[in-house]
C-alpha cells in the first residue's frame, strides 16, 4: 500500500485528474474538499491561540501536546489547561470557561491607552 | 486570515540568558533588500527605533522585504502606495499624530488596532500581525540591547510561529487541484496500509494531523515537522504524513504487544458463565506470539485486497509483488510485465480502491 501511496506522486497532473474523473468523482470538488480540510486543520489550531488569548491566557504557542485524539496546552500564568480534537476540530478545557487571574495588568493597559 | 494578538507574553522563559547591554556591540544591520527581488515583503510599523532595526533584521533574515513606518500615519500611507505586502506587522500602541481616517476610531483601543482596520477596510485579506510588544511592565519588558541575539528575540515574540502560520496559509491557498487530489490520494493510501492499525483515522485525519505538526513544528522541531522552505509544501505534507502514519503503526504494534503481556500474567482463575460452564481468562488471549497476532492482521487486510481483484490476475500478481516489498522492475520481471502493463495494472489498483473508498468500502464489506 505505501508503494500504491507512492506511485501517486509520480502521476501527471492530468493522470491524477483523469483517474479521479474515472470513479466518477468530480476532480475539481475533490480537490477543493482536501483543501478545506488543511484549512480546517489550521483554523482550529488558530481559534485555540486567539480564544485562549482574547480571556488573558498566555500559552506558549509551540508547546501544544500530543494525545492520542487531541492536543493540550496550559495557560503559563494561571496553568488551566486548554485542548482541542483534531478529528471534530472541537475546544475544550477551563481556560475556554475563565479569565485568566494574572490577565489584570493586561486590562489596565489597555484601559490606560484607551484614554490617551 | 489577519491574526489579532491582544498581547504576547514577552518574558524570556527560556533559551541563553541575554548578555549584558554593555558586552554588545551595537550590530550593524543589512541593508533592506529591495522589495521587488525578494519573493515575501512586510511593512512593519513600529516607533521604538532600536526595536524597529532589530525586528527589520529579523524578518529580512526570514527572507522578508521590509518597508517601515514610526507611526500609523506613514504605515497607512506606504500599505497605500505599496500594498499589498505578505505581512504587516504592527505594534499594538504605536503612536499617531492624526486620526486616521476609520468610521468608528473612538471605539478602538490602541492606534496599532485603528492602523489595523483601517488596513482591513483597504484589503479584507491582508495578513497582520498586532503585537504587544511593551506589554509587560517596565521590568519585565526585554529591552532592544538585550535583544541583540535575533533567534532569542523571535523565540520572545513568537514572531516565527505567527510567520509560520501564514506562509503555511498560503501554501495552502496555492495548492493546484492535481497537486491537492495527489496529497489526497498519498493519505488514503499510507491510511489503508494501516489496517487495523489506523484505528478508525481516515485519509483526512492524517493530512490534518500532518498540517497541525507543521505548525506546531514551527519552532521546535522536535515537537512537530518545521517546514523546510526549500522543500516543496506538498513533498513535505507527504514526508510528514509517511513519518506519523509510521508512528500510529509503532503504536499500534506496541499496544498489542502490552495488551498480550498483560493477558499473560493475569492469573488464570477460572471463571463461570451465566451457564455456570468454566472458563480460563487465558481463553481470551489472542496469541503468546505478538508478531504472529501482527501479522495475522495484516494477513487479513492483505487477503481483503486480494479479495477486490480476484478476477483480475495481472493485479493479483502486482499486488502479491508490492506486498512482498518487491520494487517495480523485480516485480516487472519476476511476472514477465512491460512497463505499460504494470502501469495499468497499477492504475486499475489505485482506482478500483478509490472507487470503493468513494463508495463508502460498501463492496468492500460485502467482499469479507
Amino acid at each position: 500500500m505505501n508503494q500504491l501511496a507512492d506511485s501517486v506522486l509520480g502521476l501527471s497532473d492530468e493522470a491524477i485528474c483523469a483517474e479521479t474523473r474515472d470513479v466518477g468523482a468530480d476532480p475539481e470538488q475533490e480537490a477543493e474538499r482536501t483543501r478545506l480540510v488543511l484549512r480546517q486543520a489550521s483554523k482550529i489550531l488558530g481559534d485555540a491561540n486567539e480564544r485562549v488569548a482574547n480571556l488573558g491566557h498566555t500559552i506558549s504557542l509551540n508547546d501544544w501536546v500530543r494525545g492520542k485524539r487531541s492536543y493540550y496546552n496550559h495557560c503559563l500564568d494561571c496553568g488551566s489547561f486548554v485542548s482541542f480534537t483534531t478529528a471534530a476540530g472541537e475546544l475544550e478545557g477551563d481556560a475556554l470557561e475563565r479569565l485568566c487571574p494574572a490577565s489584570n495588568r493586561h486590562q489596565i493597559r489597555r484601559q490606560e491607552v484607551s484614554r490617551e | 486570515m489577519a491574526h489579532f494578538l491582544p498581547f504576547i507574553d514577552t518574558r524570556p522563559s527560556s533559551g541563553p540568558p541575554a548578555p549584558p547591554p554593555e558586552a554588545q556591540p551595537e550590530p550593524s544591520f543589512p541593508l533592506t533588500k529591495s522589495i521587488n527581488a525578494c519573493p515575501k515583503s512586510a511593512l512593519l510599523v513600529e516607533n521604538d527605533s532600536s526595536l524597529l532595526h532589530i525586528l527589520r533584521r529579523s524578518l529580512t533574515d526570514e527572507g522578508y522585504a521590509v518597508r517601515t513606518a514610526a507611526n500609523s500615519e506613514e504605515g497607512l500611507r506606504l500599505y497605500r502606495d505599496c500594498a499589498p505586502f505578505n505581512v504587516v506587522l504592527i505594534d499594538y500602541f504605536v503612536p499617531q499624530t492624526n486620526e486616521i481616517e476609520i468610521d468608528h476610531l473612538a471605539e478602538l483601543q490602541t492606534n496599532g488596532t485603528a492602523l489595523a482596520m483601517a488596513i482591513r477596510k483597504i484589503d479584507p485579506s491582508q495578513e497582520m500581525i498586532i503585537a504587544a510588544l511593551d506589554f509587560r511592565n517596565a521590568g519585565e519588558v526585554p529591552r532592544p540591547r538585550e535583544l541583540i541575539h535575533i533567534p532569542l528575540l523571535i523565540e520572545i515574540f513568537k514572531l516565527r510561529s505567527l510567520l509560520e502560520k501564514i506562509e503555511v496559509d498560503r501554501a495552502i491557498k496555492a495548492l493546484t487541484p492535481a497537486e491537492l487530489l495527489r496529497l489526497r490520494q498519498f493519505a488514503d493510501f499510507r491510511v489503508r496500509g494501516l489496517g487495523r492499525a489506523a484505528r478508525g483515522r481516515t485519509g483526512e485525519d492524517l493530512l490534518g494531523e500532518a498540517l497541525l505538526r507543521t505548525l506546531i513544528g514551527a519552532e521546535a522541531a522536535q515537537k512537530g515537522r518545521h517546514w523546510n522552505k526549500n522543500v516543496d509544501f506538498v513533498l513535505h505534507l507527504t514526508g510528514a504524513m509517511q513519518s506519523i502514519s509510521s508512528y500510529w503503526k509503532r503504536q499500534f504494534d506496541a499496544a498489542v504487544q502490552r495488551k498480550e503481556t498483560e493477558a499473560y500474567l493475569t492469573p488464570a482463575l477460572p471463571i463461570h458463565d451465566a451457564e455456570g460452564q468454566e472458563h480460563s481468562p487465558l481463553d481470551n488471549l489472542v496469541s503468546g506470539d505478538a508478531a504472529a497476532d501482527q501479522r495475522l492482521i495484516e494477513k487479513d487486510e492483505e487477503d481483503r485486497v486480494l479479495t477486490i481483484f480476484k478476477d483480475d490476475p495481472k493485479a493479483i500478481e502486482v499486488l502479491h509483488g508490492l506486498l512482498d516489498g518487491l520494487k517495480k522492475n523485480e516485480i516487472k520481471s519476476k511476472y514477465g510485465f512491460d512497463e505499460k502493463q504494470y502501469a495499468a495494472a497499477v492504475k486499475r489498483i489505485r482506482v478500483t480502491l478509490l472507487d470503493r473508498r468513494n463508495s463508502g468500502g460498501r463492496d468492500e464489506k460485502h467482499d469479507r
